[in-house]
């Protein structure tokens, strides 16, 4: 990761490391970016078409923005306008799944002019990306605490759609709030229930039953609250390319949801066609990894609860999270040089630990920097 | 009998017995017992109606809701700045008097001469700052929103001014401070009525517009320049306090970079934030460091009293002040009345104050204007009597001491602080200035091998220093200094990188410190293939990285320190540059390889093997994660059961220890009694056991006591707890946590977490500050720096409601300039003004409405909604324009929404052939409301066009196109800077003006478009076609209703053309004759008549005539008549009589 040198009001920055991330808290904070020597010495130089297609959704989500970008596509030049939200339709890249993009819609929406309505279509899970189904149980879990009131913030499923050709199709709803509310989260309380899908795409509907099958072999050893449905999809809904997987989630008291999933291998791409009760063991191990790594959010939401209370008001928010994602520490680097926070970041002594109780967690402390939804128009 | 003296009466006595004592009595006793009224009458209370019961019960929700507010966090800081009071009043009311007063009552010294603010100690836990605000009403914007009381002075001789009402109505808008009223002058009205009276009616006056009862004091007279000592104590006692935004007072140093100091008021300031300065614009923190406070609390605050000695004064542009300490220079006072310094720390000031006076004589150096004296140079002091190691440095000339000094003064200095110097040039004169290397760049090596490492390399460094230095040669030493950075840079990361590689996971490709170390040509992707690697490696690091927050921050840290250092002296020095060179390419190699990453929120691709949970030993560790598992003992519902029964049996032991007995348990209770008395040898291990149990028992009561608090605080409180009391204690709560949980924190970690707290005495660095603003600085102009938050840097579209203030002569017109004070910033504009209808469209209005809001777009800051501005039309105090102006708070409003675009439209009204293909598609309606669209342009009449009508209309019916033409707003933006202007021209900022004035400045007319003249409106009266009744329907009509037939042939004969008839000579001459005849017989008729007529008249007057002098003679009969009968009677009474 580089570090990046202000002039102005402008963040420079080289490659396209963290990119998301800068472009999300450049719109949050207002503040314009350049990023130069975007994949310089790679193969193909410059931007590659998922980060094209990002910013295109920033650019029908925000109003005023302004994007420069040379004719190599390897230097960019972005200055937000204000977020607007409204009805959007986007054609996600095939690249990237719909969760990076929802992603970064999900620590917008709240700050828009009117309530987001984002349609967005492309492949729902994959393997580098946080699948539609986490982002719609752990980081919607996640992101209702920081709000008094979520009604009418959803994502919904429509279509399906896996790796090459993809096709699904989500709707995500985001009301609009003037400011977040300061949390004290210490404590994520112990799994009562494990819950999850299987989906079979324009495969045999079987496929689903062997994962569930071994994947509740596995979790049966420590809980006996595991009932996982099966989603065969049929004709439209099952997308435009054969596959399976299989998306679990874990509950607590407190109602934190830890995530896990698996999706079967493209076969089109010359990988070896994945066998389903691997694919079922492999995501019940997941997510009891998830389980033991802990914290008041899932690893994947961990950014998205950081920013949470980084924007929050000029108050103390304390979070526990498990041990920090890269993804997370990115985050966190990044938030000091748009926004000028700083996290008190220590281990969590918890003084009646009886062990067992998973890996060592983080505690993070803040003062947030009391942002406002600037956008929204009072009457 | 008066002289008599006035023997006294008997007094009444009361009957203490007897009938009338005890009927007393009674009736006392009867209003002791103070029964309620609904025990004295329990059925005019009684309950008899459900739906009165219901309303009683709503009414009283509904007054208890109103009564609440939404509980609000307090923020007030444990230690507050001092109270910023602002003395505001028009010109000659007796301001600086005011102030000279006060500061002689609390400090008991006078200020000959004030400028700036004044912060003085007044009580054992309160400071105050005076500000005295000028007669420039950019003053009175900018004060107003930082103070937190406003003193308003009045000359009562004259009564109220329009700047006192301007004031009042600034702070209306930029959030009220508490104001207090001063009427000086009293002294001027002599007679006493009129001054009661004139009290009395100002006071009113006062009230109506601040909130009845508002505090006013009256000043009376001046007695030798000073007001007289009670009043002003009066004054001086009372204050309330509130807290306010940030300001900061300033002290410039250099020329073009300037660093400014003061308090922090307000909410936390952090580092990275944006600045505005009112009156010149917006700036970017370039460093910023807390200071010792120039004027503390006293410590102890054990005494009853404020001792004399700690009553402290701080004036830095008054000539009071004395030293301030910085990071890189010290700055001393020696103004007028420097012997009033009044530090704490006496030996230090007198060791500086002396070194200042010896070197007095060798510089005469005056500080670019205000009467600071700043010196740099070489000699240093030591951080002797600091507390926290702040390196000190004073200052002397330079050039006029011996060299030997120089070395005496070096080898005196220990071994910690090492330095550089800069070459600021001002005023055409190189001076030199020590810049202290403080310790920050050390913040991140906390840990102690770290420190051990460091300190031994500053050791060793520093010992070089003094050598070299007698040398005296610069360029060395600069290299010196810079040598030892770097190695210090080199050793430090070396320190870093270390305790990574021991941990044996050369593979964390991801972490930026492995990455320094690894080499650089390894080619790593995170997705290939090392996502188990990296698995393992993270778990590593996480596992041993004891310090977290270095290992997401610090890193960078150094670098950009680095950095910056390196930038620094890179034009200074030459040899440096090869070793930068290659440090750079290290640098540039080594971020390459973090430049281009997979960027995704996974902590690994989903499909990473993990560890198999399901063996004994993984599984052990997350066991206890679910329900299944073991519970908390405070959660656990066996351990909690267990603990009751443990107290249900302690109850009892102790039960059985009184006289109660049990079956059960009683019994084992008495045997181990008579046990332990019976078997005293075995008592020893008893006792032993016992004190064994006893521990336990301790522990669980002791945890069951908690429980047992918990439940009952719940349990207690669940009637009372309504949403609004939750409300409360959560506000109440997070208050007390953002108080505490930095408390334990060092304060240079904490600024950073927390950022910089109000009530800390900071010192804030800019940088390319236009020379301006130190060549023209005023002190007696407050400097207000007020931070920014997220995106109010940025500019665009600003819609506000906006409503022209009552007291203001004009109506506001469309794209005519305004100056507006909005958030901190006063800028002019261009606003339009709108209204916003039904349909949520913005209509462009070409004026403000009378007495109504309205919408205004301008091109500006963006600052948050609600946030209220006022709006002037100039800032000019050019006593001209004033007379003229009279109020000058054009209009007031608050923010509504921010955009990057407008829509605001205009009405059209086209005249004239236009061109109908553009406008397909569009709606038109007739004036009945029928609907429709235009479809098509026909080809052939030119204009002609196809449409569609949702019903059928008529070839009369006029239809309309409505049109709309979107009006842009112009993006101009211009802030108001004020203080960039020389101080004579700082009240005269002159922006855009507006085209009316420039047009009769240049005596431009327009011509008249003749289009725009009034007319008598001239219109064609329309032909309606007759009303045909269908035979048919005649047919069916009642006869009334029909057309008559006879009407209609006298109609007929009218409209009959008749046929001209030719007479015969005879038959004409016949008809002349009888016209002749005719003529000559009417002639004659008409003059008989008129005859008639005449003689008539002449006969009525005879007649008339006539009648009246009968009338006469009956009259003077009757009187004969009467007046012989009144002779008569006379007689006859006469006659009787006699």
């Amino acid at each position: 990761m580089t570090t990046a040198i202000q002039k102005g009001n402008t963040l420079h920055y080289k490659g396209s490391s963290f990119f998301k991330q800068r472009l999300i808290l450049s719109v949050l904070s207002g503040k314009s970016v350049r990023i130069t020597d975007i994949r310089t010495r790679d193969d193909i130089p410059g931007l590659r078409e998922f980060e094209v297609s990002l910013i295109r959704l920033l650019d029908k989500v925000t109003n005023g923005t302004l994007i420069e970008l040379n004719e190599a596509g390897t230097a960019l030049y972005f200055q937000p306008g204000l977020l607007y939200g409204g009805k959007i339709d986007h054609v996600c890249s095939l690249q990237r799944g719909i969760g990076y993009y929802l992603e970064a819609l999900l620590m917008l929406g709240f700050f828009c002019k009117q309530p987001l309505y984002a349609t967005l279509q492309g492949v729902t899970s994959n393997n580098i990306d946080p699948s539609v189904d986490l982002l719609k149980t752990s980081m919607l879990q996640t992101l209702k605490k920081f709000v008094i009131d979520d009604e009418g913030l959803d994502i919904k499923i429509c279509k399906r759609g896996l790796l090459p050709l993809g096709g699904g199709e989500i709707i995500f709803r985001c009301p609009v709030r003037t400011k977040l509310r300061p949390v004290q989260f210490s404590d994520s309380g112990m799994v009562k229930r494990i819950r999850g899908t299987a989906y079979a795409l324009r495969v045999s509907p079987a496929m689903t039953n062997r994962m569930v099958e071994k994947a509740k072999g596995v979790l049966l050893n420590f809980i006996p609250d595991v009932y996982i449905t099966t989603d065969q999809c049929k004709g439209k809904n099952a997308g435009k390319s054969p596959g399976f997987g299989i998306h679990l989630y874990a509950e607590t008291t407190n109602g934190v949801i830890y995530s896990a999933e698996q999706v079967s291998n493209v076969v089109s791409n010359g990988e070896e066609p994945s066998i389903p009760e691997d694919l079922g063991t492999a995501v019940a191990q997941r997510l009891l990894y998830e389980i033991y790594l802990g914290g008041v959010t899932d690893s994947t939401s961990q950014a998205l609860a950081i920013l949470n209370i980084a924007l929050g008001q000029k108050d103390v928010s304390k979070i526990v999270i498990g041990p920090l994602t890269e993804f997370a520490i990115g985050f966190l680097r990044n938030l000091r040089e748009f926004f000028g926070i700083t996290f008190k970041i220590e281990h969590y002594e918890n003084e009646d630990d009886q062990g067992g109780t998973g890996g060592r967690k983080v505690l993070l402390t803040c003062v947030g920097i009391g942002y406002s939804n600037i956008s929204k128009r009072t009457i | 009998m008066a002289d008599e003296p006035v023997q006294p009466k008997k007094s009444h006595r009361e009957r203490n017995s007897g009938r009338k004592a005890e009927k007393k009595k009674k009736k006392k006793g009867n209003k002791d017992e103070e029964l309620t009224d609904k025990q004295r009458n329990p059925k005019a209370f009684a309950f008899n109606s459900a739906i009165r019961a219901e309303r009683r019960f709503r009414r009283k929700q509904d007054i208890d809701t109103k009564k609440q507010h939404i509980p609000l966090v307090d923020r007030t800081p444990i230690e507050p700045p001092p109270i910023l009071i602002a003395v505001v009043g028009p010109p000659k009311v007796g301001k600086t008097t005011l102030i000279n007063n006060l500061i002689k009552l609390f400090t008991r010294s006078p200020l000959t001469d004030i400028k700036g603010p004044v912060t003085i100690v007044t009580g054992k836990k309160r400071r105050i700052t005076l500000i005295e605000c000028n007669n420039d009403i950019n003053s009175m914007i900018d004060l107003a929103k930082v103070c937190d009381l406003a003193l308003l002075l009045c000359d009562a001789s004259f009564g109220f001014e329009m700047e006192i009402f301007e004031f009042l109505n600034i702070c209306q808008v930029h959030g009220m401070p508490r104001i207090m009223g001063i009427l000086t002058h009293l002294d001027m009205i002599k007679n006493s009525k009129t001054l009661k009276t004139t009290k009395k009616t100002l006071k009113h006056r006062f009230w109506t517009e601040v909130y009845p009862g508002a505090k006013l004091f009256y000043l009376s007279g001046i007695v030798h320049g000073e007001y007289l000592r009670n009043e002003i104590k009066n004054l001086g006692d009372r204050y309330e306090d509130l807290t306010n935004l940030e300001l900061i007072r300033k002290n410039p140093k250099c020329d073009r970079n300037i660093s400014l100091y003061g308090y922090i008021r307000g909410v936390p300031l952090k580092k990275e934030s944006s600045i505005h300065i009112a009156g010149f614009g917006d700036l970017r923190i370039h460093d910023i460091s807390y200071l010792p406070d120039p004027c503390p609390l006293p410590d102890e605050i054990k005494k009853r009293a404020l001792v004399e000695k700690e009553k402290l004064v701080y004036a830095p542009f008054s000539g009071v002040g004395g030293i301030v300490y910085d990071k890189d220079a010290v700055y001393v006072e020696l103004g007028g009345s420097h012997s009033h310094n009044k530090r704490n720390d006496e030996d230090e000031g007198d060791n500086i104050v002396s070194n200042l006076i010896d070197t007095k004589e060798t510089l005469d150096v005056k500080m670019e204007h205000s009467e600071l004296q700043l010196f740099t140079g070489g000699k240093k002091l030591t951080a002797k009597d600091f507390e926290e190691d702040n390196p000190i440095g004073t200052a002397d000339g330079s050039k006029n001491l011996s060299e030997d000094e120089i070395d005496k003064n070096i080898n005196d200095l220990k071994t910690e602080v090492n330095y550089k110097e800069e070459q600021i040039e001002c005023d055409g004169r190189i001076r030199r200035k020590v810049i202290f290397n403080d310790d920050d760049d050390d913040e991140m090596s906390d840990n102690s091998s770290d420190d051990l490492e460091n300190d031994s390399v500053d050791e060793l460094e520093d010992d070089k220093i003094p050598e070299l230095e007698k040398d005296n040669n610069v360029h060395m030493k600069i290299k010196n200094v810079l040598n030892e950075l770097s190695s210090k840079e080199k050793n430090k990361r070396n320190l870093i990188i270390e305790p990574e590689s021991r941990n044996g996971s050369d593979s964390e490709n991801s972490s930026i410190e492995s990455a320094e170390s690894d080499s650089e040509d390894e080619d790593i992707k995170w997705k290939d293939n090392l996502a188990k690697k990296a698995q393992n490696a993270f778990l590593d690091r996480i596992s041993c990285t004891e310090n977290l927050m270095k290992m997401v921050y610090s890193v960078f840290d150094t670098k950009e320190k680095h950095v910056d250092k390196t930038s620094d002296h890179e034009d200074d020095i030459d040899e440096l540059l090869t070793k930068k060179v290659t440090r750079e390419q290290e640098k540039i190699l080594l971020e390459k390889d973090n430049m281009d990453l997979v960027e995704s929120s996974l902590m690994f691709p989903w499909n990473t093997a993990t560890k198999d949970w399901t063996s004994e030993e993984n599984k052990e560790l997350i066991v206890n994660c679910f329900v299944t598992g073991k519970w908390k003992d405070s959660e656990d519902a066996s351990e909690l059961l267990r603990l009751d029964d443990a107290e249900d049996l302690d109850d009892m032991n102790s039960d059985l220890d009184g006289d109660f007995e049990d079956l059960e348990t009683g019994e084992k209770h008495v045997s181990t009694k008579s046990d332990v008395n019976a078997a005293s040898g075995e008592k020893r291990k008893r006792d032993e056991d016992e004190v064994d149990e006893e521990a336990d028992r301790e522990a669980l009561a002791e945890k069951k006591r908690k429980l047992k608090e918990k439940f009952n605080s719940e349990y207690d409180n669940t009637d009372k707890n309504t949403y609004y009391d939750e409300l409360k204690i959560t506000a109440e709560k997070q208050a007390q946590l953002n108080k505490t949980v930095f408390e334990n924190m060092p304060d240079d970690v904490r600024v950073q977490v927390e950022g910089f707290r109000p009530g800390m005495y900071v010192r804030i660095e800019f940088t390319n500050v236009p020379s301006e603003f130190i060549t023209n600085f005023d002190p007696t102009y407050p400097l207000v720096l007020g931070s920014l938050n997220m995106g109010e840097e940025n500019i665009g579209f600003v819609n506000v409601k906006i409503k022209k203030h009552r007291w203001y002569s004009k109506i506001l017109k469309t794209k005519d300039p305004l100056i507006i004070s909005l958030g901190w910033r006063r800028f002019q504009t261009i606003p339009l003004y709108s209204k916003l209808e039904d349909n949520l469209k913005f209509r462009y209005l070409k004026y403000t409405p009378e007495h109504l809001a309205c919408n205004a777009h301008f091109w500006g800051p963006l600052t948050p909604q609600g946030t209220g501005f006022l709006a002037l039309q100039t800032v000019d105090s050019n006593p001209e324009i004033l007379k003229k102006q009279g109020f000058r708070i054009a209009a007031t409003g608050s923010v509504q929404e921010l955009d990057k675009s407008t829509q605001i439209m205009k009405k059209l009204k086209l005249v004239g052939a236009l061109e109908v293909a553009k406008f397909e598609g569009a709606r038109i309606k007739t004036v009945s409301g029928i609907r429709g669209q235009i479809k098509k342009a026909a080809s052939k009449p030119e204009g002609c066009f196809r449409a569609t009508f949702e019903d059928k209309i008529l070839l009369s019916d006029i239809v309309f196109c409505r049109t709309w033409y979107k009006v842009d707003v112009p993006e101009f933006y211009n802030p108001v800077t004020t203080l960039l202007l020389p101080s004579d021209m700082k009240n005269r900022w002159k922006g855009v003006r507006t085209t009316g004035e420039i047009k009769r400045e240049n005596d431009i007319r327009n011509d008249v478009n003749s289009d725009h003249l009034y007319l008598p409106i001239v219109r064609q009266e329309k032909p309606f076609r007759p009303l045909v009744i269908p035979a048919k329907l005649q047919n069916a009509l009642p006869y009334r209703d029909k057309p008559k037939n006879n009407v209609k042939s006298s109609e007929k004969k009218k409209n009959i053309e008749r046929v001209a008839v030719i007479k015969e000579p005879h038959e004409q001459k016949i008809s002349s004759m009888m016209k002749m005849l005719k003529a000559s017989y009417q002639h004659k008729q008409e003059k008989m008549k008129q005859e008639t007529k005449r003689r008539l008249d002449k006969h009525r007057a005879e007649i008339l005539a006539q009648e009246q002098s009968k009338e006469r003679k009956i009259k003077q009969k009757k009187k004969e008549v009467m007046r012989k009968r009144s002779k008569a009677q006379l007689k006859q009474e006469k006659k009787s009589m006699s």
